[in-house]
């Protein structure tokens, strides 16, 4: 059984920002995720660092947080942050009261805007829709969410924080009503593990009221689906938002050498059930396609979705719900922590950790703010004179990812995951999304002997099916084309499987 | 604009397109084929599909759903256009084997069962069980070929690695025609003595001559050797597809490559020419009758966009097979995607129904209701439609 102060539970932007803070406050603690870092929300969003405009006009509080955080995190986060800076777009038609509340919010909020006309606007971003009445440049940022959580877990890891990925809470253990452990299962191996620590932060974000039921508590609740999808070009090199009310597919972010584009707002009961409509991808496509016209016929490589954890309100659409978040004392030795942005994880991570060490009656102050993310040298990733010179053996031609890079990766993370490799790579992001260099990464797994050849064929299996769930929705043109091409290779060809 | 007269314009060059088309070159009609690229024969094993749901190819056509378009090909019909195509490609020098009333297993590169029809005789040595234990020979540095899938399905079988110098599948395949580096393979081979009862190789064996190559090496070891198809770059496939393209040519037709066609003349019910680009000058090839060969999704007849299905020369009607929601089911390993449906509706002649056009005729994976995936009649399908159009295009001609 291990022991430690304080576990985590959740290995989203929340709780690795936790595990640094903690780490960095000397205190031991051990964090336990069900999948991947960035699994749910996290790994499922845009990808904006808000320079808060977004929310100047319904959220004031929350607009004001997000620019501090966003100044906080090009200053620590250099790395992870490419700061492209925003435009706010305002099309034939949009409310020019809405401008008016904007531009006077953003002053409230000491958040730098400046209005620009239509020309100007489209110098700064050719692609945009000629017919723009004018844009509103404001210091949004593109943010990788998932290194993003890699560099904050670094932290802990280099002091000696306990972090168990692919490993699901089970069960809370009570001793006299107190919470003094978890049961966590190892999803590759069933095997289950007990960790007993002296306090529980419970970050899972819309998974939290599952986890706080475990405990006997509640969390009450708003679960909101959003959709986004994802383009085979860097349409634009500036985050484009739409100068209205928050509204469904209003905000483009360019990120690497794709854009993401979303979302929706629709309600769902339960986190691990969530569909995406065609309607939703057509919504979005539509709306994006107005503020950038080439949106609708560029090629769109993937729609996903993820789950907005909201506090509970009595507003009925989601659009409209602060983005405040809350951490709530349970009384038994659990803390749950929800709602928020993927911006303010650091200060939603600071204001928890204060409160473990008034807890704990222990005073060293928050530094996280202040010291930059550690491993930021290492994360200047694959350089490309490196990839070109591996071009022979490059086995994602997509994202130009060779041999050496997925041995490399294997061997330093002990990783039995192709999704691990994928994540630290890019492997498989690209166009064909995976679909013909998985088979070549199992292949290579299998021939280094750290998978049995089972696992590998389960591991393709279940790849291909998580794949599918991805691309299912954008699926017509070229992408369709791919996917046909896809399915002929490994049920025609490989046999794969055998029609019943 | 050049003008140039033919008894039959084809579109596309893959099995169905080529095989119409040298069935009427062979008849004396005049005959152009007209195509933008490659056709999916070239990513394809090389293994003519008929139908792999039943043992019987032919009774497994039986069995299949009414409105598939096998019922609208003669029974005869099918023999025939599968015994003049193994006819043809034994004359060319890469004969096929098997028969049409009996499926065989060729070993994948995962060591499962791929279930066909005609093999290429350099597959003919594969096991037909997981008894027999194979010496798998790779390629260092091929990046699609993993022994360790197949040595998972077969414990009593062993890989050995050869440095050809280069690692991609053109590359190996144009060593092998290079008979010094065949002489110094074979040296090599010899010196892993070899216990096992057959010799696997990925399909690299060559490009033109493989059945040569095949046959030297078989002898020089005194083993049974086969090859194991790869996904793209399929070099069976490209045999298959040069045959086909030599013996259309052999057969006095004529091939527009590389020309997709960009336009349609029309006049009433009947097509009068196709406009096709090339170079930038507009090409107009006039004919009596067309046959629309350009495939499916991949081979790119059909194109779906947001709303429709689009059948790209003439615009035909396509059977859509409900709303975009529908065209995937959510468990991709489930066969059953009704996006296999899309396509062109064909009456017994093969034309295509819907439209008061009426010298076309429709023959391969465009057709509506073929399934291919879930039925396994790919090539086959091909071939036997490509005997129907090309029928039905003589007697409109006369
Ligand atoms: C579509 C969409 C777009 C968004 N865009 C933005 C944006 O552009 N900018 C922005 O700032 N914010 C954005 N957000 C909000 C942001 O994503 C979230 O607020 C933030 O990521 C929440 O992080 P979290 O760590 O609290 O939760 P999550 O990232 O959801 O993390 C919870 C973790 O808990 C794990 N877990 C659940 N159950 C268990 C268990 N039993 N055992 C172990 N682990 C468990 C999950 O696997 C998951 O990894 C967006 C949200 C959505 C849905
Ligand atoms: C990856 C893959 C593997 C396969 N493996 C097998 C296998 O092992 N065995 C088997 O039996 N079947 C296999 N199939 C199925 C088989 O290839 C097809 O079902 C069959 O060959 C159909 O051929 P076709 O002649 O109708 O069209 P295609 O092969 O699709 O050829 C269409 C032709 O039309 C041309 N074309 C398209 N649009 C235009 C235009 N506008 N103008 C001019 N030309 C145009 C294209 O360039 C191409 O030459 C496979 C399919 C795929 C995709």
């Amino acid at each position: 059984m291990i022991k430690t102060d304080v576990i985590i539970i959740g290995g989203g932007a929340t709780g690795c920002g936790i595990a640094r803070d903690l780490a960095l406050r000397g205190i031991p603690h051990c964090l336990v995720e069900k999948g991947d870092f960035a699994a749910g929300a996290t790994g499922a969003c845009h990808g904006l660092l808000h320079s808060g405009g977004r929310y100047v006009v319904t959220d004031p509080i929350a607009a004001h947080e997000c620019y501090n955080e966003n100044l906080i995190l090009r200053r620590i986060g250099e790395k992870c942050v490419e700061q492209t800076g925003g435009l706010f777009v305002r099309l034939p038609g949009d409310s020019k009261r809405f401008r008016e509340l904007f531009l006077r919010g953003c002053e409230e909020a000491g958040i730098p805007a400046e209005a620009i006309s239509s020309t100007l606007a489209l110098d700064l971003v050719p692609n945009l829709n000629p017919e723009i009445e004018e844009a509103i440049k404001v210091p949004d940022c593109s943010i990788d969410p998932f290194r993003l959580c890699m560099l904050n877990i670094r932290t802990s890891q280099l002091r000696d924080g306990l972090i168990f990925t692919r490993h699901k809470v089970t069960e809370i253990v009570k001793s006299h009503g107190r919470c003094i452990g978890i049961k966590a299962t190892d999803q590759a191996t069933g095997e289950e593990r007990e960790i007993r620590g002296n306090l529980i932060i419970n970050a899972t974000g819309a998974w939290a009221n599952m986890i706080a039921s475990l405990a006997g508590c509640e969390v009450p609740m708003t679960l909101a689906k959003g959709s986004l999808v994802i383009t085979n070009h860097r349409l634009t090199n500036m985050v484009i938002n739409r100068l209205r009310p928050p509204s469904d597919g209003d905000i483009i972010v360019p990120n690497e050498a794709v854009c993401l584009a979303g979302t929706t707002s629709l309600s769902v009961e339960n986190p691990d059930k969530i569909n995406i409509e065609s309607t939703e991808v057509d919504t979005i496509i539509s709306e994006a396609g107005r503020m950038i016209p080439h949106f609708n016929n560029t090629r769109i490589i993937r729609a996903f979705s993820g789950v907005r954890p909201l506090l509970k309100s009595k507003k009925v659409d989601a659009h409209e719900i602060s983005r405040g978040f809350q951490i709530i004392d349970h009384q038994n030795g659990m803390y749950s922590i929800v709602g928020g942005k993927l911006t303010t994880f650091r200060l939603m991570a600071e204001k928890m950790v204060d409160v473990i060490m008034a807890s704990f009656k222990l005073k060293k102050a928050c530094e996280t703010a202040e010291i930059p993310l550690d491993g930021q040298e290492e994360l200047s990733g694959y350089p490309l004179s490196k990839r070109l010179a591996d071009m022979k053996n490059i086995v994602c031609e997509c994202e130009l990812v060779s041999k050496d890079e997925v041995q490399r990766i294997i061997t330093e993370t002990g990783t039995r995951n192709v999704g691990d490799i994928q994540h630290r790579t890019r492997l498989g992001m690209g166009p064909c999304q995976g679909g013909f260099c998985t088979f070549r990464a199992l292949g290579i797994m299998n021939d280094m002997s750290v998978i049995s050849p089972e696992q590998s064929m389960d591991m393709l299996r279940g790849f291909l099916q998580r794949r599918f769930r991805g691309i299912r929705y954008a699926l017509w043109g070229d992408q369709l084309r791919e996917e046909q091409l896809v399915e002929y290779i490994y049920l025609g060809i490989l046999a794969m499987e055998k029609p019943q | 604009m050049s003008v140039t007269e033919y008894d039959v314009i084809i579109l596309g060059a893959g099995v169905a397109g080529l095989t119409a088309g040298t069935f009427l070159a062979g008849r004396g009609f005049k005959v152009a084929l007209v195509t933008s690229g490659e056709p999916t024969a070239c990513l394809s094993t090389g293994c003519i599909d008929v139908c792999s749901r039943n043992h019987n190819p032919l009774v497994g056509i039986k069995e299949l759903p009414p409105a598939h378009p096998y019922h609208l090909v003669p029974g005869e019909t099918i023999i025939e256009s599968l015994n003049n195509f193994q006819a043809a490609m034994s004359d060319i020098g890469i004969p096929y084997v098997g028969t049409e009333k009996e499926n065989r297993l060729v070993l994948s590169a995962l060591g499962t069962f791929k279930t066909s029809c005609l093999v290429p005789s350099t597959m003919a040595a594969a096991p037909q069980d997981t008894k027999a234990s194979i010496h798998i020979v790779s390629f260092a540095g091929l990046k699609d070929f993993y022994p360790s899938y197949i040595i998972s399905r077969r414990n009593n079988s062993k890989t050995s690695v050869y440095d050809a110098g280069v690692s991609s599948t053109m590359g190996i395949a144009s060593h092998f025609e290079d008979k010094d580096f065949l002489k110094s393979f074979i040296i090599w081979l010899k010196e892993q003595n070899i216990d096992e009862d057959t010799i696997a190789f990925p399909a690299v064996l060559g490009l033109e001559s493989a059945v040569e190559i095949v046959k030297t090496i078989s002898t020089s070891v005194g083993k049974p050797v086969f090859e194991i198809p790869t996904i793209p770059p399929s070099m069976p496939g490209r045999r298959l597809f040069n045959a086909l393209k030599d013996n259309f040519r052999k057969k006095g037709g004529n091939i527009y490559w590389g020309w997709p066609v960009i336009g349609v003349e029309k006049s009433g019910k009947i097509i009068e020419a196709v406009t096709t680009e090339s170079k930038g000058r507009p090409n107009s090839l006039n004919g009596k009758a067309f046959i629309l060969a350009t495939g499916s999704f991949v081979g790119g007849g059909l194109t779906a966009t947001r709303e429709a299905i689009i059948e790209n020369v003439f615009h035909l009607p396509v059977h859509v097979p409900g709303p975009r929601d529908t065209w995937f089911e959510n468990d991709y390993f489930s066969f059953n995607h009704a996006i296999g449906r899309a396509g062109i509706k064909v009456d017994s002649f093969l034309r295509p129904t819907e439209t008061p056009l009426e010298n076309i005729f429709v023959c391969g994976g465009i057709l509506a209701d073929t399934e291919i995936l879930k039925y396994g009649c790919g090539h086959g399908l091909a071939l036997a439609t490509a005997h129907v159009a090309a029928k039905s295009c003589m007697e409109y001609i006369r």
